[in-house]
Formats: C-alpha cells, sequence, structure tokens
C-alpha cells in the first residue's frame, strides 16, 4: 500500500505542477536495518535539496524527498514561470521554498489516501535541508523504506518512515 | 474596479503560481502568510475572494475560517480552500464551516481559474486596452477549419496585415493551442463534423482566459440552420464563403476594436488627407464618419490648418459617399480648417448631375491642392 501511494503521489504532483513525466526505479523496502541500494548512495553524495514533510494522527510517520539541485532549479523555474538567470536573481530562498511546496503537496497526495484509508492523520509544516549526502537514520520503532524515480533524466528518492506499529 | 483576491499561504511559491495564474486578468493579488495576517489584510482591504491554504504557522486556515465566519464584517467573503489537506472527512467538516470551493493540491492553474470565475467575475487585464491598438500591431488569430484551401485563402487574403494565424483543423488541436497561447481573435468552421464547432464555442466561452475573445462563425450562405443556431448561442459574428477578404479585415478589425484611421487619415506637413477609399462599402464609410471629427480636431490641436479630401480613388458618386463628404466639409468649416477637394474626371463629371454637389470645386491633383495651401492667403 505505501508504494503504491507514494508512486501515485509523486507521479501525480510531478505530472499536474511541472507537466512531467515520472518512472518509478529502484525500491528498498524494510524495517530499520533496511539496504540502501549502492547506487542510490552514491547519487545522494550528490548536492540535493531534500524536503521533508510529516503526518500525525491515527498513523505518524514522515517523508523525505531528495530533488538532486539541477532538478530542484528547473522546477522551481517551471513553477514560478522564471528563467534560470531569473531565478539566481530571486535568490536560494525560492527554490527551497519550492521544494518545500512540491514535498507538501506529495506527502498531502500521500497523507489523504491515508485518511481514506481510515487512518486520520494531519501535516506538518514543511522543513528543508541543502547539502551532498544527506542520509536519514531510522530511529527506534521506525521502518524505513525508499522510493527512486526516474523524471527529465534525473533520479529523485523518496523516503517514507513510519512508526512500526503502524 | 479591479476585483480583489487575497490568497493566504505560508508557502511564497503557491502565491507567486497564484499572481501568475492571475497575472492575465483584471485582478489584484493580496497576500498573507498565515491565518493572523490573513485576517488583518482582509479586514483592512474587503477582498471579493479568499483563496486560504490550511497547514501554516501562527494560525491556520480552519482557525481563520472560523474567526472569518464569526465576523459580521467579514462573513460575506467567499473563501475557496487551496490546500493540500484533502481526505473525504476533512472536507466535510471544512465544508460545513462556509467555503464556497476547494481544491486539493496539486493544482491545475486552469482548474483555479474556472473555480474562481464560478464565484466572481473574471475579466482579462484591462493592460492592453489602455493602449489603443491599430492596424499596425501584432495580434494572432486562430483558425479551426478541416479544409485547408479556405485556411490559405485567410492567410493570403490577410497576409499583408501584421497578423500572425494560427491554423487547427481540429477541436482538440484548438483546445491545445488555447491552453498554451494568447489569441486575439478565433475564427471557426461551422461544418467541422459532428456539430464541434459549437462544443468549441462552448468550451471557449467558458474559460475565464478566452471568455471576451471574439469568435467568428464561418459558413457557406444557405447554412441557415447553423447560422440561426450560431446567431442564437452568441458567435461574435459570421463570415459566408467565398470569403470577401476585404469584408473580413474590416470586421476583424472591429472585433479586435482596433484604431483604423490610418487607412484613412494620413497627415503631410500642416494638412490633414483624407483618403476616400475605392470600395466605399457601407462599413468603411461608417468607419470614416467615425474618425471624422476627431482626427480633424485632433489635427487642428496639433497645428494643421489645412485638409485636403482625396477622392480620387472613388469609382462613383453615390449618396453614401456625398453624405460623407458634406460631413467633411462641414466639420471643416466647424473646426474652422481651410479644405479642398481632389477628384478624378468621372466624379469631377458626376457631381455637376446633383443638386447637392453641383457647386463643388475640385482640383485635379494633390501636386495642385498643396501649391493652394502654399500660396499667400487671398490668392
Amino acid at each position: 500500500m505505501v508504494r503504491a501511494n507514494i508512486t501515485r503521489a509523486v507521479t501525480d504532483v510531478l505530472k499536474v505542477m511541472l507537466k512531467a513525466r515520472v518512472e518509478p526505479a529502484a525500491v528498498a523496502e524494510g524495517g530499520p536495518g533496511g539496504e540502501i541500494p549502492p547506487e542510490i548512495t552514491a547519487q545522494l553524495a550528490a548536492p540535493h535539496v531534500v524536503g521533508s514533510v510529516g503526518f500525525v494522527g491515527d498513523i505518524n510517520g514522515l517523508v523525505y524527498l531528495y530533488l538532486p539541485r539541477p532538478f530542484a532549479r528547473m522546477a522551481t523555474c517551471h513553477l514560478l514561470g522564471l528563467t534560470d538567470s531569473e531565478l539566481t536573481d530571486a535568490g536560494e530562498g525560492a527554490v527551497t521554498d519550492a521544494v518545500g511546496e512540491i514535498t507538501n503537496m506529495t506527502v498531502g497526495s500521500f497523507k489523504n489516501a491515508l485518511c481514506d484509508a481510515g487512518f486520520p492523520c494531519m501535516l506538518t509544516i514543511p522543513s528543508i535541508i541543502t547539502g551532498s549526502a544527506i542520509s536519514v537514520e531510522s530511529v527506534g520503532g521506525t521502518e524505513r523504506s525508499l522510493y527512486t524515480f526516474q523524471c527529465s533524466g534525473h533520479r529523485l528518492v523518496a523516503a517514507v518512515l513510519m512508526k512500526s506499529n503502524n | 474596479m479591479p476585483k480583489k483576491i487575497l490568497t493566504v499561504d505560508d508557502s511564497k511559491t503557491v502565491r507567486a503560481i497564484v499572481r501568475k495564474t492571475f497575472k492575465s486578468f483584471d485582478c489584484d493579488i493580496l497576500e498573507a502568510g498565515d491565518g493572523v495576517e490573513g485576517l488583518s489584510v482582509a479586514a483592512k482591504t474587503m477582498p471579493d475572494l479568499i483563496l486560504l491554504d490550511i497547514t501554516m504557522p501562527l494560525m491556520d486556515g480552519v482557525e481563520m475560517l472560523a474567526k472569518l465566519k464569526s465576523s459580521p464584517q467579514l462573513k460575506a467573503i467567499p473563501v475557496l480552500m487551496l490546500t493540500a489537506e484533502g481526505g473525504k472527512e476533512n472536507i466535510l467538516k471544512i465544508a460545513k464551516m462556509g467555503i464556497r470551493d476547494y481544491i486539493v493540491k496539486p493544482f491545475k492553474e486552469e482548474v483555479l481559474t474556472e473555480k474562481v470565475s464560478r464565484i466572481i467575475e473574471l475579466k482579462p487585464s484591462s493592460e492592453g486596452a489602455v493602449k489603443i491598438r491599430s492596424l499596425t500591431d501584432a495580434a494572432a488569430i486562430l483558425v479551426v477549419d478541416d479544409k485547408p484551401a479556405i485556411v490559405q485563402q485567410i492567410r493570403n487574403g490577410l497576409k499583408h496585415t501584421p497578423w500572425v494565424i494560427h491554423d487547427f483543423g481540429t477541436q482538440a488541436a484548438a483546445l491545445d493551442f488555447l491552453g498554451k497561447s494568447a489569441c486575439d481573435l478565433i475564427i471557426i468552421s461551422l461544418s467541422l463534423p459532428e456539430e464541434s464547432a459549437f462544443t468549441l464555442f462552448r468550451m471557449i466561452r467558458s474559460n475565464p482566459k478566452t471568455k471576451y475573445t471574439p469568435i467568428f462563425g464561418l459558413l457557406v450562405k444557405t447554412d441557415t440552420a447553423p447560422m440561426q443556431h450560431a446567431q442564437t448561442v452568441g458567435f461574435t459574428t459570421l463570415v459566408t464563403k467565398p470569403i470577401d477578404m476585404l469584408e473580413l479585415e474590416s470586421k476583424v478589425a472591429k472585433a479586435m476594436n482596433l484604431d483604423v484611421s490610418a487607412r484613412y487619415f494620413s497627415s503631410e506637413g500642416e494638412t490633414l488627407v483624407l483618403h476616400v477609399p475605392e470600395s466605399c462599402t457601407p462599413a468603411a464609410l461608417t468607419e470614416i464618419s467615425t474618425y471624422l471629427k476627431p482626427k480633424l480636431a485632433d489635427g487642428v490641436d496639433c497645428g494643421n490648418n489645412h485638409a485636403i479630401i482625396d477622392v480620387r480613388q472613388v469609382k462613383a458618386l453615390d449618396m453614401g459617399v456625398i453624405k460623407l463628404l458634406l460631413a467633411a466639409m462641414q466639420t471643416c468649416r466647424d473646426l474652422g480648417v481651410q479644405y479642398v477637394v481632389v477628384g478624378n474626371p468621372q466624379i469631377i463629371a458626376e457631381s455637376k448631375g446633383f443638386e447637392e454637389t453641383r457647386s463643388w470645386v475640385f482640383l485635379d491633383s494633390m501636386d495642385a491642392a498643396k501649391a493652394k495651401f502654399a500660396a499667400p492667403v487671398g490668392v
């Protein structure tokens, strides 16, 4: 259910907001010790803008969306109707805000399906991290699954962390 | 007066998308980053509509909505929720609080304009209307016809204009184009299969972006049923085949509200010249009459105290032309403008046959007219 739900959410948001085609790629589902495929680890070494939004209620969790920096800039330009040089003038804040909103929409779509399945919950406010080799470790009692997607020549990663008792 | 839309969202990106979405409409976009600021801006500006997010810091959208609805001053402002918070339960709960509509993110810009236009009237931006467009300004015309020969006739007939013709053979292709591009006028063949001309017309009219775009229907004169149907549903005008290109050009200019005075009036030094065209159709005579007084008055204002009424191109002196020339002469006299009439032998001869024109004095060339004005007063 989580895989189908996150795949639909990522695909819908990027299709509607960026008019982009998304193809699901590698998946690493599992518990706290789940292996991260080496190619994902290698990819995440490059600069990324990472958005995260949580959901709290009858079900609790957190979704991280890793967007390669060039993709994040391209997506921001598309959303705001800017050229790359206009985006440079607008500043880095425009990129982080846009990634926050893409993550918010994605996790909102993911969470709404959970609500309709009988697990009412609310979204938290988005937060953003930028940098290279960002890795998210599961805390105790949390399961982490990684889903990757191909979009416009870039690989995006969605990390879904859910409490084990969910 | 422009409509005021207040977008309350903690995401600058969403607020920028809202600004971008309504850029082409005559409305002011006001912004607030949370519920507290949203209430304050709403109280100060009394917007016509509020687009409200739910998940925000300080005060979320649900709390702001509750405060809004409990305020006698603000409760009548319609609210459209624009939020990532969906789920049937959530939507039902918020709907009971008195919202007008609900959009779950992600959203398409056209869905937003469509839902907003159901609540407030959206008109195209008046930015373009400030500058009156003329015959020399570029414009985009969409022709929807599955007959390449007709499209080619229109292209050839309008090729001397700065108007760009885009043509598509199907309703779907035309709608796809309109979704991506702006268009100043649309010509639709009423003989498209399965009445798709009328379906297309309805879809164009239901889109706030194209609601006021002039739409011409193209048909054969004997197609009375579609002609009546088109007139009933509100096509701007109908153009019959075979197409009279002069008539089409005139209708296009009129529908786009273009200043066509350059066709008939020019300025040479201190002299204003009125060129009466060869083809004095009723439409052309009306156009000239419309511009006559303002153009002569503008000329006087700019120091042009002479006018030449040039009828050399006119083939016959009928009542329409006579009335126009009488009006032109009278306007010159009223404004204190010295005028001469330049004619051709045919017109000069015909003028002797009418009571109203018998006394007219014609010059036979533009040079003679200019020389007359150049001569000292009294010569």
